[in-house]
């Protein structure tokens, strides 16, 4: 980088840097993160479909504990544990945040049972009626999420029929 | 070019501007400018500190589609290359990063509205079972013969622990560091896709091979509003 000494006078001391370069190649960086940048924060969340290769041992063992089975519906999320027949069913009106919230603390009261206290493992299984009465993607990933959030990180993705309990009305 | 003091440039020594210089000097006033760089080096520095912070050396995994808006979602993990299923509002997609060539390959599969109205009785999309089933065993192929060409050796030691039977490695908050490429592909799909589509890819996606799947998300701190 150039600088210049002194501005003709000889006794002068100052320097004066030439700053052109510094903002030549600020610019060029500039352009180039500007290019490259990543605006959206894309991450993921991780599930395994339900019932590849289970072997009968597997199939005799889920018989024998209680899996918990979460069933979105359109207008009701239902919370039913198999063997004891336990069910919930939270009421899909007004603000999402409510009944989701309403989710993650019955699920959290769950996670905190003798069933499930040293268990991460939930069926998850999404029912859309009509297009009129669909229930979205968005929908499942936020179950998703609070599952994870309470501590159930071993979500097992799968439609109505293949819940080991089903909600009976 | 020699050395100059600093100071004013315009119209005297590299910029001269002569058709310029010529209307100013007409008007008798002072033709000397001298702009304050200051403020414009500050915001510059700022700009490429902010840049650099948010700059990723990993590369692009996910790309933008027309018609695809992405859930939203607060718990998050780092992805992982992998073949994609894409859902759009009409379309459903497969994109598959061929090894032996910088460029991936998507293949539409299909439409999402025909999928909806005649519903397949076994929840398997063919067409999307019949690349999927490809890809798998193209990937298993090379994760059984140890191909450290076209799979990372991460990931090929993350898939000899799944064989063990031992856990996967995980970081520092908790999540997987390196998936076994082996049967693993992302799923990005539009918020507002009908949950039986998903159902079906899931299925289909099981069913080829692929028993690990991973969500395509957008962080978001708040839950559901």
């Amino acid at each position: 980088m150039g600088a210049a000494l002194g501005t003709g006078d000889k006794k002068s001391v100052n320097v004066e840097l030439n700053i052109v370069p510094f903002i030549d190649l600020m610019s060029c960086l500039t352009a180039f993160l500007l290019v490259t940048a990543v605006w959206v924060n894309i991450a993921q969340l991780d599930l395994k479909p339900k019932g590849k290769s289970r072997d009968p041992s597997q199939i005799k063992e889920d018989e024998e504990k209680v899996v918990l089975s979460v069933l979105i519906q359109p207008d009701k999320i239902w919370l039913v544990q198999s063997r004891i027949g336990e069910q919930q069913a939270i009421d899909r009106t007004g603000n999402p945040a409510d009944y989701w919230g309403q989710f993650e603390a019955s699920l959290a009261d769950l996670k905190k049972s003798a069933f499930f206290i040293d268990r991460s493992d939930l069926e998850l299984a999404a029912e859309s009626i009509s297009e009129e009465q669909k229930v979205v993607y968005q929908d499942l990933i936020w179950a998703m999420d609070i599952a994870k959030k309470t501590g159930f990180s071993d979500i097992g993705l799968t439609d109505r029929d293949g819940l080991t309990a089903k909600p009976t009305l | 070019m020699p050395v100059r003091a600093p100071g004013p440039r315009l119209f005297h020594f590299s910029t001269k501007l002569k058709h310029i210089s010529a209307v100013v000097h007409a008007h008798g006033k002072a033709s000397n400018i001298a702009l304050n760089l200051t403020p414009f080096v500050d915001m510059m520095t700022i700009l490429v500190t902010f840049l650099l912070m948010v700059f990723s050396a990993s590369g692009e995994i996910l790309r933008a589609h027309q018609g695809l808006e992405m859930p939203t979602a607060a718990q998050q993990a780092k992805l992982q290359q992998a073949p994609i299923i894409i859902v759009t509002e009409t379309q459903i997609s497969v994109l598959i990063q061929d090894p032996d060539s910088a460029m991936p390959v998507m293949k539409d599969v299909a439409v999402v509205q025909s999928i909806l109205e005649n519903p397949p009785p076994t929840l398997k999309i063919d067409a999307l079972h019949e690349i999927l089933k490809a890809t798998y065993d193209s990937i298993h192929n090379d994760v059984e013969s140890g191909n450290d060409k076209h799979i990372g050796k991460d990931e090929l030691a993350a898939c000899s622990r799944e064989q063990e039977g031992l856990p996967p490695i995980l970081d520092e908050l908790g999540h997987v560091k390196h998936w076994c490429p082996d049967g693993l592909a992302i799923v990005q799909a539009d918020k507002k896709t009908d949950a039986r589509i998903i159902s079906m890819i899931v299925n289909t996606a099981r069913q080829a091979g692929f028993d690990k799947l991973l969500f395509a998300i957008k962080y978001s701190g708040e839950g559901p509003r």
